[in-house]
């Protein structure tokens, strides 16, 4: 119980550096530059963040929602109590939400140290909200899975599609120009992908697409309330 | 007395089998009231309808006079339920389960960890309270899981199984626990283990295919069988054929055999009389007679042929 803390600590150091070690070492020597010129280790980062804060965020919902729902623990008690559940989905988001935010500013604090110049401390608080809204919307997919699944093979292999997705369909590691044509424009138009491009273009072209934050938002609110329909349907509570 | 819980013709269905056949019944508030039946009777999905666990597809279940599935936020956390099955969280230790279960309820830091520690005594497993729940044997999260219902103070009590997996020491502290708690909760549970229903009891209902077949105090229950006993005689050898003289016996109910056991129901003793002067020429090793139970009243079979 003791060495819990440390050890999620030490989890929390290793994977970013990991991360670095196994893509960005590797990938910047091929990429060196991104086409619009920005250093490939600045390129990467708010994409290895996401790449944290997607792992994170299924962890996360794993333990809190599906683990305990298949295994009958706790989870029929926690339903009992007066919360709609709407709130319920909500407060999973939040835990994960609330937990990733740690796990992603200890990366960017360990990411940091590897970049040939850092970014400024507004840069490191856009990716951090940019983060809480990415881990709204990617924790509600999780969270659907979480409730219609009802066989964990099933549930690993939507996690790891999903993963493989994640990293490779939605321009973290190269830019879409890179891809065939057509599936380089059906990929760069996925919810995920646009939210990524969004990211980049705060941070380095202090660029905003307020509209499509708010329909993020707004795909986000929806998606919890949907989600909340789903597990009542689901427990027929 | 006022009603803690009423059930109107509720009805409960799982694809096409009917498992609750239009209830109706009333339990009063404070009561402690046993639920019994066969395996599958569907004693467990009673609790589950009543405490809000799974909604029924027909008819209403009221807490304190409130629709349970129209009014539910208003009136679950008058409810505390106890599943079969140990659900707590195994990563998680005994405290911070029951911790987390009074803060969801909205239970105040200082009253949780009173009411927490005075539970925890009752039930005597203070030194179980920061152990891991993955590390502790079921019979002491059974009583962990009666804390964890209790810990919002909840007016009605639903238990399936309570001293499952407990040993014997477990089971009486549980008991001299949950029976000082009558007249403060209503209580309602589910148990297989029917001495345990003899001991402890205000009301017995009885299910059977989702109907009560038999609702009262044990008393009443076994009133209409005062005049019944069970008899049992074991033999050096219980041949067939023996077996079918015996069971021929007119006025014999219900003869079963275990080995080489002949095991009857009777009205009077002169039944019994007659069936040892038909066995008369066989060796006989043991004899005993008893007046009725709730195992015996359990008997469908002998239920409906002798009884009602």
């Amino acid at each position: 119980m003791g060495h819990r803390p440390m050890m999620t600590f030490s989890f929390m150091v290793i994977l970013p550096l990991l991360l670095h070690i196994s893509i960005t070492m590797v990938m910047k020597n091929i990429l060196v530059r991104s086409l619009d010129q920005i250093p490939y280790e600045l390129w990467i980062f708010p994409g290895i963040i996401l790449i944290i804060a997607s792992m994170s965020t299924f962890s996360m919902i794993y333990r809190d929602l599906f683990y305990l729902r298949i295994h009958k623990k706790s989870f029929l008690p926690m339903t009992l109590a007066p919360y709609t559940k709407t709130q319920f989905i909500l407060g999973f988001l939040i835990t994960s939400i609330v937990e990733t935010s740690i796990y992603v500013i200890v990366a960017m604090a360990v990411l940091t140290v590897f970049l040939p110049t850092p970014f400024h401390i507004s840069t490191y608080f856009i990716i951090l909200i940019f983060t809480f809204l990415y881990t709204f919307i990617v924790g509600n997919i999780i969270i659907t899975f979480s409730v219609v699944t009802d066989r964990i093979s099933i549930y690993l292999f939507i996690l790891l599609t999903m993963f493989l997705i994640i990293l490779f369909g939605t321009g973290i590691l190269v830019e879409f120009e890179f891809y065939p044509k057509t599936i380089g424009i059906i990929l760069s138009n996925f919810p995920l992908s646009m939210f990524l491009s969004n990211l980049r273009e705060v941070i380095f072209f202090n660029r905003i697409d307020w509209f499509q934050i708010f329909i993020s938002i707004m795909v986000a609110i929806s998606w919890t309330w949907v989600n909340g329909y789903l597990l009542k349907r689901k427990l027929n509570q | 007395m006022e009603a803690s819980i009423t059930l109107k013709k509720v009805g409960k269905l799982i694809g096409d089998k009917t498992i609750l056949a239009s209830l109706t019944f009333g339990i009063e508030r404070g009561s402690l009231v046993a639920i019994i039946g066969d395996n599958e009777a569907g004693k467990s999905m009673l609790l589950k309808v009543i405490s809000g666990v799974e909604n029924q597809e027909f008819g209403n279940v009221y807490i304190n006079g409130l629709d349970l599935k129209k009014r539910r936020l208003s009136v679950i956390s008058s409810i505390g339920f106890v599943s079969h099955e140990v659900d707590l969280d195994p990563w998680l230790t005994l405290e911070q389960n029951v911790r987390f279960m009074g803060l969801m309820y909205g239970v105040d830091i200082e009253t949780l960890n009173t009411r927490m520690i005075q539970l925890a005594r009752d039930f005597h497993i203070i030194p179980h309270l920061k152990r891991m729940v993955q590390d502790i044997s079921p019979g002491i999260l059974k009583k962990g899981m009666i804390l964890r219902a209790l810990i919002h103070d909840p007016d009605i009590l639903i238990m399936d199984e309570p001293t499952a997996f407990m040993d014997a020491e477990s089971y009486r502290q549980t008991w001299d626990f949950l029976l000082r708690l009558k007249g403060k909760k209503t209580m309602l549970y589910v148990s297989q283990t029917l001495s345990e229903v003899e001991e402890a009891h205000d009301r017995i209902l009885v299910l059977e295919d989702g109907k009560i077949t038999l609702d009262g105090s044990l008393d009443k229950l076994l009133g209409s069988t005062f005049d019944y006993h069970q008899f049992q005689i074991e033999f050096e050898e219980l041949s067939d054929d023996l077996f079918q003289k015996l069971s021929n016996v007119p006025k014999v109910k219900n003869p079963s055999r275990i080995g080489n056991s002949i095991h009857f129901y009777g009205r009077e003793r002169n039944v019994f009389f007659a069936v040892l002067n038909a066995a008369t020429s066989s060796v006989m090793k043991d004899i005993s007679v008893n007046k009725l139970g709730l195992q015996d009243l359990m008997d469908a079979k002998f239920a409906r042929d002798g009884i009602h």
